[in-house]
């Protein structure tokens, strides 16, 4: 399946391309077209994460999970996030999707680490 | 130092995570780094980076067994909406987060960091 990795089979190893489509889904799902609304935003922020981890602990693999969701408002403000992560480099990893919509932006973070 | 009364709590100081020094941590660097300065489009992304690397290298000095992961949000004070929420599968007995809100006349800015025994 995978090429030569020492030690590191696909069961093992953070998938950034498994882990996008679960993030994309979740977003599409819960928000889609939908306009900014001050009081749906908990129920969205919440919703998209539930999915997210559902699906990922779906995928069985031995790992733990922080997934992060802002949702911000098209308001003409300046927003501006970064992440850092001490870790183990061969195993663990993130994905981070950015997305947006006519009424706002959305950004959801998935970090996996190896058990 | 030490915590009285929790039940259940065999792990030592050494292993366990502290919200109360994280949350320090996490404070100082944002007052070192930002403080009273007003919002800057293009010195944001070097205040989330010092932020950042800052609380990274203090965690890493408190020497505990520990994965991080560190995240650093700012936004302008322009009357947006702004929502950010996080759910973590792991092990609720050693592992642990710290969020902080902090802002200025102009900014705001949400740090968290997440803490998860190796």
């Amino acid at each position: 399946k995978e090429s030569v990795m020492d030690d590191l089979s696909e069961e093992n190893t953070f998938s950034v391309d498994e882990v996008s489509q679960i993030i994309k889904e979740g977003v599409e799902t819960c928000i889609g077209t939908s306009q900014f609304q001050q009081n749906k935003v908990n129920q969205w922020t919440s919703s998209i994460i539930e999915h997210c981890l559902n699906q990922l602990t779906k995928l069985g693999k031995p790992f733990k999970y922080v997934a992060n969701c802002v949702i911000m408002q098209k308001n003409g403000a300046g927003l501006h996030t970064a992440s850092s992560c001490y870790w183990d480099n061969q195993t663990d990893g993130s994905c981070t999707i950015k997305w947006e919509n006519k009424t706002m932006h959305v950004i959801v973070t998935v970090f996996g680490l190896a058990i | 130092s030490f915590k009285a009364g929790m039940d259940n709590l065999e792990a030592t100081d050494e292993s366990s995570f502290s919200v109360d020094e994280v949350s320090n941590i996490i404070k100082e660097s944002v007052e070192d780094v930002i403080g009273t300065a007003h919002y800057s489009h293009n010195k944001v992304g070097q205040w989330t980076s010092s932020v950042i690397e800052q609380c990274v290298n203090q965690l890493t000095r408190l020497g505990k067994p520990f994965k991080y992961i560190v995240t650093c949000l700012v936004m302008q004070k322009n009357g947006a909406g702004l929502n950010t929420a996080s759910s973590c599968y792991w092990d609720s007995q050693t592992d642990g987060s710290c969020i902080i809100k902090w802002e200025n006349k102009s900014m705001y800015v949400i740090v968290s960091v997440f803490g998860l025994a190796v």
